[in-house]
């Protein structure tokens, strides 16, 4: 009887962890399938279609930020990414909303639920439940906002600035090549920042500008 | 290639084999003290050899994106948060250290503060008239002066006005920055140079006499014999992902231990638990823990534009609270705004409107420890807030609060738990005043680090003396602000670089 009622456990388990994930657009590298489907999931419930700015969540691509976040990141903080997104995508389970289907995974459920879901961490009285929702807020309003059409909608896109080069420039490569590859001399030097105010209308960084028509 | 020559500086591609070096002193830490003790050792006649475990970051590496640049530029990702009372605190790992992402904040600890530490921990020389000159010379070095007016932006002017409305003192603050844009980028790298961060100040000093740089070095233990230490062993690591390969191996006269008030005593426990028969090391750590509020105008701020903090008021200092203007990159700001869905696309269109102030809190009553990860440097961070500290937190948001009313705010969002995620006038924001709050009810953060290798005149009670020096050896010093015997109440910066300043003069003339 015990060992019937672990069998079926076993098989839920391996069902709501592993199976039913539909195919990611594209693959991302350290992300798996299930992990894309509650990030895009999760990105689409924070940051809904329309309202203010016109970018949603899903338009931000943050399954390729976080893709990029976990390969810039050390081990054990890819590990506590993905544990974190695991407790949130199960976490239904023991926290689940209200209404039919609400301890289904949380990529499963429609956005009202997802949202209700988010809300039900956000608003806890246990600490670590809101310490949780903080994290995964974290996580996806830095993706959010890494998406140029975002900052550049709130006007907070960052301007080009022309670094003048200073002593430290001829001394440092960038990182991962030889000091051979600096390629200036003193004679390269320019003069400090004079302390002109940045224009508030000036030129968007490359990569933040607005795309040509 | 075995040796490195004076005035050289080694990064990752360039290391093909184990290294050995000798010199006078070896510098483990390439942060604020760090950075002066190697400069004022090498100006002393000196050989120096300073080592630091992150790269060297030139402005085409800056990263724009906060999430990314603080998973370049930060210890385990900026994700460090401490136990107990979970905060996060960050830690550097860049050649310069904390110079390079901080917002340059530089305040002199108030002399009523020094005297409490000369009185209650039996030291005789380390008040205001000592520190002054070793405050003037870093400041004349790095140009500290007030943040200039046309570089203030909106953001920080609010904070001056509504100061002025309720006759609270408050000033510019001065920062170690030299034609500055307001570009408000303090936190991701100073894209203008304007900022004096250590890789462009006191290194380039330091090997313009001599000194010699190695980056991409991980320091593992310190070599000692008998009650001398001999110098420090460690590995060349790969940038960022911090893979160990080359051994590095130098031997000093007298060894610096810069690395940081956590990194420090993890350094001292793996190296056979030294310099602690006081059994302080690792002890007493304590943070200047923050809270903050986020207002809204009713006319654009233009937050971005302007001196990422660049005014203050040190008004309400003896009741040990310091309150600051803020800016972080737009994804950090963000984190803050309450709620989920459309809700919060809301406030985040209010982001244009905004402004964040801060209020740093004396909290000398809560206390913590850092131990060493098992198998790692990277330190375990257990820290407790008191819960008599809370009601100074609690009382920097009400002030908080005040400020932004005055200045014209429509809105407060004050992000504490049990509070209305948006209070709309004074009266509503008394629930921050009369409403009995508890520690997990606020988001804190706590990126002043202090205490953990701490100075005391009895050798039973700290790790050094006054000149920074181990009680247990007589050439092992300690220059971070762990030395420090309790938080002082502001911007740590220029005090920790000012007593690294007086202990590379005291070492230079012991060897």
């Amino acid at each position: 009887m015990v060992t019937a009622l672990w069998a079926i456990f076993l098989c839920y388990a391996v069902s709501r962890v592993a199976i039913g994930y539909p195919d990611p657009r594209r693959q991302h590298r350290g992300l798996a399938r299930g992990e894309v489907a509650f990030i895009s999931s999760a990105a689409e419930a924070m940051y809904p279609a329309g309202g203010p700015i016109p970018s949603s969540g899903l338009d931000a691509d943050l399954p390729g930020y976080l893709e990029r976040l976990l390969a810039a990141s050390h081990l054990h903080i890819r590990i506590l990414l993905h544990l974190l997104f695991f407790l949130v995508e199960h976490g239904t389970l023991l926290f689940p909303t209200s209404g039919r289907g609400g301890m289904r995974r949380f990529s499963s459920q429609d956005v009202e639920h997802r949202v209700a879901a988010l809300d039900g961490w956000a608003e806890s009285r246990l600490f670590f439940r809101r310490v949780v929702f903080t994290s995964i807020r974290a996580v996806l309003t830095m993706g959010y906002f890494a998406h140029p059409p975002v900052v550049r909608s709130l006007g907070l896109a960052p301007l080009a600035i022309d670094s003048p080069i200073c002593e430290a420039d001829l001394l440092y490569p960038r990182i991962g090549e030889r000091p051979e590859s600096i390629g200036m001399t003193a004679a390269d030097l320019t003069a400090p920042s004079e302390g002109i105010p940045l224009p508030q209308d000036g030129p968007l960084y490359p990569g933040f500008a607005e795309p040509p028509p | 290639m075995s040796s490195v020559e004076p005035g050289e500086v080694r990064v990752f591609a360039q290391y093909d084999r184990d290294l050995t070096l000798e010199a006078d002193v070896v510098v483990v830490g390439s942060g604020p003290t760090g950075a002066v003790a190697a400069k004022e050792l090498t100006d002393a006649g000196k050989s120096v050899v300073l080592v630091e475990e992150g790269p060297p970051f030139v402005p085409t590496e800056y990263e724009l994106d906060g999430g990314l640049s603080m998973a370049r530029t930060m210890r385990e990702g900026g994700l460090r948060t401490t136990r107990g009372t979970i905060m996060p605190t960050m830690q550097a790992i860049a050649l310069g250290g904390g110079s390079l992402v901080n917002s340059a904040i530089c305040n002199r600890a108030p002399a009523f503060i020094l005297d409490r530490w000369c009185t209650d921990f039996e030291l005789e020389r380390t008040t205001r008239a000592d520190l002054d000159p070793h405050y003037e010379a870093i400041a004349k070095f790095l140009g500290i002066a007030p943040t200039p007016e046309n570089v203030l932006g909106r953001r920080n002017l609010l904070f001056r006005d509504g100061c002025n409305a309720l006759g609270y003192d408050s000033e510019p603050i001065l920062r170690n920055v030299r034609g500055c844009r307001g570009s408000g980028e303090c936190f991701t790298g100073c894209r203008s140079r304007a900022k004096q961060s250590m890789d462009i100040s006191y290194i380039p000093a330091a090997l313009r006499g001599g000194a010699r740089v190695l980056t991409s070095v991980r320091i593992e233990r310190i070599l000692t014999e008998g009650w001398r230490a001999t110098g420090v062993v460690g590995r060349v690591v790969t940038p960022f992902a911090g893979k160990p390969s080359h051994q590095v191996r130098i031997h000093a006269k007298a060894v610096v231990l810069a690395a940081g008030c956590t990194a420090t005593p993890v350094l001292l426990q793996k190296s056979g638990n030294l310099a602690n028969r006081s059994g302080q090391v690792g002890e007493n750590l304590q943070f200047h823990p923050g809270v903050a509020i986020m207002g809204i105008f009713p006319d654009p701020v233009y937050p971005r534009f302007g001196a990422t903090q660049g005014y203050q008021s040190c008004h309400f200092l003896r009741d040990g609270l310091k309150l600051e203007t803020l800016w972080a990159p737009p994804a950090i700001t963000a984190v803050r705004l309450p709620g989920s869905g459309m809700a919060l696309k809301n406030r985040l269109a209010d982001i244009p409107y905004s402004a964040i102030w801060d209020g740093i809190a004396t909290c000398n009553r809560s206390l913590g420890r850092v131990r060493a990860r098992r198998r790692s440097l990277d330190p375990i961070l257990s820290w407790k807030l008191h819960p008599a500290d809370v009601p100074v937190l609690t009382h920097a948001l009400w002030i908080l609060a005040q400020i932004f009313f005055a200045a014209g705010a429509r809105t407060i969002v004050p992000g504490v738990h049990g509070i209305a995620p948006e209070l709309h006038s004074l009266k509503e924001a008394e629930a921050l005043r009369d409403r009995p709050l508890r520690a997990t009810d606020l988001v804190l953060a706590g990126n002043h680090v202090f205490c953990t290798t701490r100075m005391h005149g009895d050798p039973r009670l700290g790790v050094v003396d006054e000149m920074g020096c181990c009680h247990d050896f007589e050439n092992l010093y300690i220059a971070d602000t762990g030395i420090f015997p309790q938080c002082p109440s502001v911007n740590p910066m220029w005090t920790a670089m000012a007593l690294a300043h007086r202990s590379a003069h005291h070492i230079a003339q012991q060897i």
